[in-house]
C-alpha cells in the first residue's frame, strides 16, 4: 500500500510540471546595491484573458517607508493603502496611466484607502508629507509575474508550457524583454543595466 | 653696505619666517574613504598628492568615474524620491544628503629646526617643537546628482603660543548641469582655483608650498623684492573668492575659467582686495597618454600600480586683474612711507607634468608684470608709475621608491621685479614614509641657495581620520 502511494506521487508530479512549469532564475541588476525589486512577467499569453482578481493587494506605510517597495499586480487589481506608522501619510501618483490619483492624507491606523489599477502601468507612488518615500505598483497583463529578492532570485509558478515574451522592469534600470520557451521547470537568467 | 642692502636682506630673512609660521598644505579627505569604504591609496599616491584616478575623481565633482549605486557604501539620505524630478517646478527637485557626518580631520605635528639671518647678518638658529602645528577640519561630499561641497577650516598654533583660525575652503559645486557629463562644472565660494591644478599646496606631496609662485610680493618701492611677510601682495592668490567654470572634454582636454576678487594685502584668511574690480583667470591642458582626465581608460594601457603611468600633461595659464584703489604700504630706501597700487597685473605661464613609471616630474614657468603707481601717503596723489616684471619657475621630481617610501626634490627660481635684488633660488628636498595609508612622517629640508645659513629642516607627522 505504501509503495503504491509513492509510485502515484512519482507519476503525478512529472505529469503536472509538463503541463504548467515554473519559470525561475536570477536577475542581475548591474550597478545597483542589490538585485531586488525587479519585476519579471510574461507579457502575454496568446488567446487567453484573465479575470479581474477578487482579492485586493496591499501596500503599507510603516517606519516612513512604503512596504513593499515594488508591488506587481494584474490589471484590474485593487490595491489597498494602509498606514501602520506613527505619523500621518499621503499617497499620490503623478502617472497618467494610473489616473494621477491622490488619496489624500490620513492618520495612523485609519481605514484603508483603495485604488484600482485598470491599465498596464508602472505607477510611482509618493507621499506629499515625506518626499523621500517612494514605491511602485507595476500593473502587468498576465498573472504570471514575480518580484526579485535581494539576490535576484525569482520564481513564477504555474506558467503553461509554451513560447512567450518575458519582460523585466526595474525602478532605475531599462526594461528588457526576452523570448522564452517554457517546458516544465525552466530556468532563465536575465541582466538589467542602465 | 650699499643703500640697497636692507632691501636685499629682507627677502632672505623672510624665507625662514614664512616656513616657520606658515600653515602647511591641506591634506587627505577621509570623508570619501568612508563614503566609498575604500583606502586613501585609491586616490592618493601619498596624501594629499592625487594619483591619476584621484585627479579624475576630483575633476568629476568628487564622484567616481561612471559611478554606480553599489559603489556608494554609505547610503545617502534621500531628500526626495526620484519621481519628484517629473513634478518640478510644482514640487521641490529631489536631492540627498551624505549618509554619515561628512567631516574629517587632519592633524599635523612638526619639529622645526630653522636657521636664518638677523638684522645684523648674524645667524639665528631656532629649534621648535610645533606639537601640534595645525588641525584641519574638512567637510566634503555630494548633494544629489548635481551638487557637491567642500570646506576646510584650519586651526593653527603659532610658535609664540598664539593661534589662528583660517577658513581655507568653502565652496558649492554644480556638477554637469547641462551638456555631456564632466564637460561643464561650476564652483562658487572660496577655493584653490583649478588654475593651479597639480601644483597648489593642496595637491603636492611636500610640506612646503611653492612660495616663489604663491608668496612673491610684487609690491615694492622699486618693484617686488622677495616673499610676502604679511601686508604685501602676492604673485598668485593661493585661494580665491570667486566663481569658476571647469571641465574635461574628449577625456584629455582640461579647461578652467574663473572670476574672483582682486588681490590685496594679506590677512589671516587670504590676500583679498576690497575694490569693486574682479580678476579673471583661465587655463587649458591636454594630457597625452595615461588615464583620461575624467577617468576614461579606453585605449590606455593601465598598470597594476595606480600611481604609475606614462603620460605627459601640458597646459597654459593666465591670470589678470586691476588693483586700483587697493593701497599697499611701501617705503623708499631712506625709510619714507608711501602708498602703492598695483593697477594692472597679469601672469602668464605654462605647466607640464610628466609621468614615467614611478617618477613624476612637473613644473611651472610663470611671467608676471605689474603696473605700480606710487602715491603720496597722505593725500594719495599720484607721484609716479612704473612697470615691473618678474619671472618664476620651479621643477619638482617626485619618486615612488616603494609605496610607503617616497621622495621629492624641487628647485625654485624667482627673478624679482626690483632688479637690484638678487634672484631667489631655493631647494626643497623631502623624504616621506607612509606608515599607514593615513599616517605619514616626512623629513623635509628647505634651503635658500643664496646663503648656506638660511635653511629649515622639518620633521613632520601628519595623519588623517
Amino acid at each position: 500500500m505504501k509503495h503504491a502511494f509513492v509510485a502515484a506521487i512519482l507519476l503525478t508530479v512529472p505529469l503536472e510540471t509538463a503541463l504548467a512549469g515554473d519559470l525561475h532564475g536570477k536577475v542581475t541588476s548591474k550597478g545597483m546595491a542589490d538585485n531586488a525589486n525587479a519585476v519579471v512577467y510574461v507579457a502575454a499569453v496568446p488567446g487567453k484573458s484573465f479575470p479581474i482578481p477578487t482579492a485586493s493587494a496591499q501596500i503599507d506605510q510603516r517606519n516612513m517607508k512604503f512596504q513593499p517597495h515594488v508591488l506587481p499586480v494584474l490589471v484590474g487589481t485593487t490595491v489597498e493603502f494602509l498606514n501602520s506608522d506613527t505619523v500621518s501619510h499621503n499617497v499620490f501618483t503623478p502617472d497618467a496611466c494610473a489616473g494621477k490619483f491622490n488619496l489624500g492624507t490620513w492618520a495612523p491606523g485609519s481605514s484603508k484607502k483603495p485604488h484600482t489599477f485598470t491599465k498596464e502601468c508602472a505607477a510611482t507612488l509618493l507621499c506629499l508629507i515625506h518626499p523621500e518615500m517612494e514605491a511602485f505598483v507595476v500593473v502587468v497583463p498576465t498573472p504570471y509575474f514575480a518580484a526579485t529578492t535581494a539576490d535576484g532570485a525569482y520564481k513564477i509558478a504555474g506558467v503553461p508550457d509554451g513560447s512567450y515574451t518575458v519582460k523585466v522592469w526595474h525602478p532605475k534600470l531599462k526594461t528588457i524583454q526576452k523570448a522564452v520557451t517554457v517546458n516544465g521547470p525552466t530556468e532563465v537568467d536575465l541582466e538589467l543595466s542602465k | 653696505m650699499s643703500a640697497n642692502a636692507p632691501r636685499s636682506l629682507a627677502p632672505w630673512m623672510a624665507v625662514p619666517i614664512v616656513l616657520s609660521i606658515g600653515v602647511g598644505p591641506a591634506s587627505a579627505v577621509p570623508v570619501f574613504s568612508r563614503k566609498y569604504q575604500t583606502s586613501c591609496m585609491t586616490c592618493h599616491a601619498v596624501f594629499p598628492k592625487l594619483n591619476p584616478f584621484g585627479e579624475a575623481f576630483r575633476l568629476n565633482g568628487y564622484r567616481l568615474p561612471a559611478q554606480t549605486e553599489d559603489q556608494i557604501k554609505e547610503k545617502p539620505v534621500s531628500l526626495g524620491a526620484d519621481a519628484y524630478k517629473r513634478l518640478w517646478p510644482k514640487m521641490v527637485y529631489p536631492s540627498d544628503l551624505p549618509g554619515g557626518a561628512p567631516f574629517a580631520l587632519n592633524m599635523k605635528m612638526a619639529m622645526l629646526y630653522a636657521s636664518s639671518l638677523g638684522d645684523t647678518g648674524k645667524q639665528i638658529v631656532h629649534n621648535d617643537f610645533q606639537l601640534p602645528q595645525e588641525v584641519n577640519l574638512f567637510t566634503a561630499g555630494t548633494l544629489g546628482e548635481r551638487f557637491g561641497f567642500f570646506g576646510e577650516v584650519t586651526f593653527s598654533e603659532r610658535p609664540d603660543g598664539g593661534s589662528d583660525v583660517e577658513l581655507e575652503h568653502a565652496q558649492l559645486h554644480i556638477d554637469s548641469p547641462f551638456g555631456p557629463e564632466n564637460l561643464v562644472h561650476f564652483r562658487i565660494g572660496k577655493f584653490a582655483p583649478n588654475l593651479y591644478d597639480g601644483f597648489q599646496e593642496m595637491w603636492i606631496m611636500t610640506d612646503n608650498g611653492i612660495d616663489t609662485l604663491f608668496n612673491y610680493n610684487p609690491i615694492g618701492f622699486a618693484g617686488g623684492t622677495g616673499l610676502s611677510d604679511g601686508g604685501g601682495g602676492v604673485g598668485l592668490p593661493a585661494r580665491v573668492r570667486g566663481i569658476e567654470m571647469y571641465g574635461v572634454a574628449k577625456h584629455r582636454l582640461f579647461y578652467t575659467v574663473g572670476v574672483d576678487n582682486t588681490i590685496g594685502p594679506g590677512g589671516p584668511n587670504g590676500t583679498f582686495g576690497n575694490n569693486s574690480k574682479k580678476d579673471v583667470y583661465a587655463r587649458a591642458d591636454w594630457k597625452f597618454g595615461g588615464m583620461g582626465l575624467d577617468g576614461d581608460t579606453s585605449g590606455a594601457p593601465l598598470t597594476a600600480e595606480n600611481w604609475r603611468e606614462k603620460s605627459l600633461r601640458v597646459g597654459l595659464l593666465a591670470y589678470t586683474g586691476d588693483g586700483t584703489a587697493i593701497d599697499f604700504d611701501v617705503m623708499d630706501p631712506a625709510g619714507a612711507p608711501f602708498k602703492m597700487q598695483d593697477v594692472r597685473y597679469s601672469r602668464v605661464g605654462g605647466f607640464a607634468s610628466w609621468y614615467f613609471k614611478d617618477l613624476n616630474v612637473f613644473g611651472v614657468l610663470l611671467h608676471g608684470s605689474d603696473r605700480l603707481q606710487l602715491l603720496d601717503k597722505e593725500n594719495l596723489s599720484l607721484i609716479g608709475e612704473t612697470k615691473r616684471d618678474f619671472n618664476a619657475w620651479f621643477a619638482q621630481a617626485d619618486y615612488v621608491i616603494r609605496p610607503p617610501f617616497q621622495a621629492s626634490l624641487r628647485y625654485e627660481h624667482l627673478r624679482v621685479g626690483d632688479r637690484s635684488v638678487p634672484s631667489i633660488k631655493a631647494l626643497n628636498a623631502n623624504f616621506t614614509f607612509l606608515a599607514r595609508a593615513n599616517i605619514k612622517a616626512m623629513l623635509e629640508y628647505h634651503r635658500d641657495l643664496r646663503d648656506s645659513q638660511i635653511y629649515t629642516l622639518a620633521t613632520v607627522l601628519r595623519f588623517a581620520l
